[in-house]
């Protein structure tokens, strides 16, 4: 009778916990984003400065890229205004050993270094560069100058102190993971208070690792961090027994996160790999469609060691890593060619599989890649005719999929057939309300694929339409940072491989969330970090890499090398001007 | 660059759309959440697809059914359960358009803030507009008849009395139940109205025949139209319209009835809501029938009386009773005690009036006062030929008093006449109405 009292008492502590605590998870989370936010977007970007051309009327341009148009037209990153010179003249590009490289394109009045007119020529420090009738003097800045420069630069921890961001993180974690205590079964308690505060080690590790290098930015792995948080609730509150495993993969996530961006760091090695990744895409997917075992329909699963892998994902890694291009590749003559080619045999691979959703993923990476390569909207017209073509044929060649389009908008007349899931996915989500029922306290992850293409439905009743929202916004203000990111990027490859990136992501993320809310047709793909699967959470962590790559604030990106001569000072935690 | 970062725009088109489609669900969620929560398949509120939460009680909060989790419950007393079984409806749904059906969404307790999470796992209490005893004294005035006894309150629309028999004890079902058991007869039958449907009649020719209340009516037992016999109870001999109402005067009714037309009749028909079915908190409930006769015809005749092809719920009578008592205008009934009610004005308060008078004329002349000590009643019984057995007996009306401003209608199956059988159950619930 005692032990029965006890428990009564500990249960109704627990449900007390939940009470307050509920209110506390969409609070935590929205000031975790806004830090993020304010440290993102309300900072004053600095351009970096590689060297500067002086133009003919005595104008000093700073070269703010290793990719520099040069030319008649506006949209040049240094515009010559003069009737000889074409509108995109030539191309000033930087290299990382820090040699520069003057390339005419097709200009009709010549291009010229020191006099001597070249197709392409190296350029050093004081070299008179002439555009047809124009002369330009070049100045190159030595690596310590360029770290003189650095020194006074805005750095991102300035504005926002990073620290607290991932002590808001940690309290979040701890909040979720008591909550899930609460209504956790007694044998995995322990299971679960070991996998949360293995989390914020993890976590922890990472911020010193980065602070240890003079790191400062960490906005964009506070929201994935953030995001992974959520995860980790929802595998704990579905699968407790494989949280061990959901761990391990997350630090798997993490640890090809760090590698994939020191890897970026180098343009050199990055683009002579491209050719290996675009084969080894291809060869993944082939191996997949012609070994995979078939679940639900689709064949995206290859079983290796005891983990299952669905290589489609990692081929998205693959895929915009061969995308990207730098300017000087947008200008060569085979631009699109292989590249559509390349993407027609990915997209086409997936559909064979039955892998609709992620064919539409690839489907929409491509486009954004063959824009922002080509500038082209008819390009992209095109592709999406072409595109609609297929998905007729695609249906008609596979009825699982045409089942799904009939259900779409009808799910209420079928709630025991075609409806099943998403009829219960959106009743489980209005239960939660807007602050959610508790971590792990819901009913939806008993349904089959809760925790995968159903999971928006499950952060909505367990943790709450805010908090949902505010794990969408995320992601949209990872675009955001992205986009404008691209304003200062040293070259093309990292804009396209960033706004491929962060785009994928989205398209993935509508797929999910409008899927099972019977927006769009039920494709079932997952929530970039939530949704419960080692390949998606490790695939998700490495597109991270490219919008980490992107990211030219001063010390922000340990995918960028600092110039050797740098005088900044780590910065000062104490510093942080609260606004 | 320049030209690449103007490119970049093109993700932030695809974060839009994104923005743009969860604003979509924000406001579906905000619009059909409570429908979505009310899935009988959600589980924090359903389980076994039975209602696992909150309490529904009477007016004056006795407990009629409650459930917490897997253990349901109705009310303690078994002659409330039986009494109160169709308003109240059963957790297994075998019963259509009980409350426990109808509110399911308030006894859930949704809310857009909170959803349904409720850490006691208790509910919300319903309280319906329903007096328990009264229920009781229905269902035993009814005395195992099969039948239908409801009062409301005219002022408010609130249902003081739902009462269809058979019916069983939820708490104990029978192996075997009667036959009919699950229909509640108030709302989800249609009946012969016989003699009532005079009301309809006669608020027809109130309105649409001129001279009406200079007439006479010559009753001599009965009538020949269109070759045909209709015959009357008596030979009524002259009338003034009061006097014929108040005789049932087949008669004279004819003789309205094929003066009128049955394009007017049909008209008052639907008007008065004898027709079409009607909504009562969210379920509609069964449609009566009507016919037009052809001009001069035996059928029309005997549809202005009531009896030809003519069906008629008690709900949609006893609304017509509640709107004569109410000046014409009807507060729409509910369930609910306190609970919203819309009005809706179905005839002229000048016809309003005049009918009020007429129906009180029958009891102070026709039926006799002592038959209902104490009460300031307004009725009109009904005797209701059908071909299988004894006439369907029917009561309906309304006290004319501010105290205990009620509406009712009484319905015995096979009861055999309307002052002998359906009468004396009506004073019953109604001494047991005034006397609460
Ligand atoms: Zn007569």
């Amino acid at each position: 009778m005692d032990g029965m009292t006890m428990v009564m008492e500990n249960l109704a502590l627990g449900w007390g916990f939940v009470s307050v605590t509920r209110f506390c998870v969409p609070l935590l989370a929205l000031w975790i984003l806004l830090r993020c936010a304010r440290s993102m977007l309300r900072m004053r970007y600095e351009p970096e400065v590689w060297g500067y051309l002086k133009l003919p009327n005595g104008k000093r341009c700073p070269l703010l890229h290793w990719e520099n148009l040069l030319g008649r037209a506006g949209s040049s990153d240094i515009v010559v205004p003069y009737p000889a010179v074409s509108r995109v003249h030539a191309a000033l590009i930087r290299s990382d050993n820090g040699t520069w490289t003057v390339r005419d394109l097709r200009s009709t009045g010549g291009v010229y270094v020191n006099g001597k007119r070249v197709k392409s020529s190296e350029l050093r420090d004081g070299d008179v560069l002439r555009l047809a009738d124009q002369e330009l003097d070049f100045l190159s800045l030595t690596e310590s100058e360029r770290g003189e420069l650095s020194g006074v630069r805005a750095q991102p921890g300035d504005l926002v102190r990073p620290g607290l961001n991932f002590l808001l993180l940690t309290l979040l974690l701890a909040i979720l993971g008591g909550q899930q205590l609460v209504s956790a079964q007694a044998e995995y308690r322990l299971h679960i208070l070991l996998a949360y505060a293995a989390f914020a080690l993890v976590m922890w590790s990472y911020f010193l690792v980065m602070r240890s290098i003079r790191r400062s930015g960490f906005e964009v792995e506070t929201i994935a961090f953030f995001l992974s948080a959520i995860g980790l609730s929802v595998a704990a509150g579905s699968v407790p027994e494989a949280l061990l495993k959901h761990l391990l993969l997350l630090i798997g996530g993490i640890v090809l996160f760090i590698l994939l961006g020191w890897w970026l760091r180098d343009l050199r090695r990055t683009r002579a790999l491209r050719w290996v990744c675009g084969f080894a895409a291809l060869g993944f997917l082939a191996l997949n469609l012609f070994t995979a075992e078939e679940v639900f329909g689709a064949r995206n699963w290859l079983y290796i060691a005891g983990f299952s892998v669905q290589p489609s994902e990692f081929v998205k890694v693959a895929y915009i890593y061969a995308g990207a291009a730098t300017l000087e590749r947008l200008y060569s003559g085979r631009n699109l060619f292989l590249f559509i080619a390349f993407s027609a045999l990915c997209v086409g691979a997936l559909a064979l599989m039955g892998d609709f959703g992620t064919a539409l993923v690839f489907f929409a990476t491509f486009l954004v890649i063959s824009f922002l390569r080509s500038g082209n909207l008819a390009t992209v017209f095109l592709a999406v005719s072409g595109a609609a073509l297929a998905c007729f044929l695609v249906l008609y060649a596979k009825p699982h999929i045409a089942a799904r389009f009939a259900t779409w908008g009808h799910i209420w007349e079928t709630p025991y057939g075609a409806g099943f899931q998403q009829t219960r996915a959106l009743a489980a989500a209005a239960s939660g309300g807007l602050l959610g029922c508790g971590a792990g306290a819901g009913w939806l992850k008993d349904v089959v694929a809760a925790d995968t293409d159903l999971v928006f439905c499950l952060i909505c009743e367990e943790f709450g339409l805010l908090t949902a929202v505010l794990a969408i916004l995320a992601i949209v203000l990872l675009a955001t940072f992205a986009y404008r990111n691209a304003a200062g990027s040293r070259s093309s490859f990292y804009v396209i491989g960033a706004c491929a990136a962060v785009s994928l992501m989205m398209v993935q993320l509508a797929l999910n969330v409008f899927g099972s809310t019977d927006i769009l047709p039920f494709t079932g793909v997952t929530f970039p970090f939530v949704s419960r699967g080692g390949s998606s959470l490790i695939s998700c962590w490495m597109l991270l890499a490219f919008i980490k790559a992107a990211d030219t604030r001063q010390n922000a990106s340990f995918a960028q090398k600092l110039p050797s001569g740098i005088l900044s000072e780590p910065v000062d935690e104490d510093e942080e001007d609260g606004e | 660059m320049k030209k690449v970062k103007t490119r970049a725009v093109f993700s932030l088109l695809i974060a839009l759309a994104l923005v743009l489609g969860l604003g979509v669900y924000v406001f579906r969620f905000a619009r059909d959440g409570e429908a979505w929560a009310s899935f009988t398949a959600n589980r924090t509120v359903y389980q076994d697809g039975q209602l696992a939460r909150g309490t529904l009680t009477d007016r004056n909060g006795v407990v009629l059914a409650r459930a917490d989790g897997e253990a349901r419950s109705y009310a303690s007393d078994a002659n409330t359960r039986v009494s109160c079984l169709h308003a109240v409806g059963d957790f297994s749904g075998n019963i259509g358009a009980g409350a426990l059906q109808l509110f399911s969404d308030s006894l859930i307790g949704y809310n857009p803030v909170s959803g349904v999470y409720d850490p006691s796992g208790e509910g919300p209490v319903v309280v319906l507009s329903l007096d328990a005893g009264l229920c009781k004294a229905a269902n035993a005035a009814l005395a195992g008849r099969n039948g239908a006894v409801a009062v409301c309150n005219y002022e408010t629309g609130e249902i003081l009395c739902m009462v269809s028999s058979p019916a069983y004890d939820p708490e104990y079902v029978p192996a075997v139940l009667p036959e009919g058991a699950y229909l509640n007869r108030v709302t989800g039958a249609a009946y012969t109205p016989g003699s009532v449907f005079k009301i309809v009649t006669l608020a027809a020719a109130i309105e649409r025949i001129p001279d009406l209340q200079n007439r006479s009516f010559l009753c001599a037992g009965e009538t020949l139209v269109d070759g045909q016999i209709v015959h009357c109870t008596a030979s009524h001999g002259a009338q003034t319209v009061e006097q014929a109402f108040s005789n049932s005067c087949n008669c004279a009714f004819a003789e309205l009835s094929l003066e009128l037309g049955g394009d007017t009749l049909a008209e008052y028909a639907d008007r008065l809501g004898m027709t079409q079915p009607l909504a009562l908190c969210g379920s509609v409930t069964a449609a009566g029938n009507f016919e037009k006769g052809d001009a001069g015809s035996t059928a029309l005749a005997w549809s202005g009386i009531g009896q030809s092809t003519d069906l008629v719920c008690p709900f949609a009578m006893l609304r017509l009773v509640s709107a004569i008592a109410g000046d014409g205008t009807v507060q729409e009934p509910t369930l609910l005690r306190d609970g919203k009610t819309t009005e809706t004005r179905i005839l002229d308060k000048e016809t309003a009036e005049l009918l009020a008078d007429d129906l009180r004329y029958n009891v102070v002349y026709g039926y006799g006062e002592w038959n209902f000590p104490g009460l300031a009643l307004c009725g009109k019984t009904g005797t209701a030929e059908v071909g299988d057995g004894a006439p369907h007996a029917w009561f309906t009306g309304f006290l004319q008093d501010q105290e205990h401003p009620y509406a009712f209608v009484v319905v015995i199956e096979h009861g055999g006449s309307g002052i002998g059988a359906a009468a004396p159950v009506a004073n019953t619930v109604l001494q047991e109405a005034v006397k609460s």
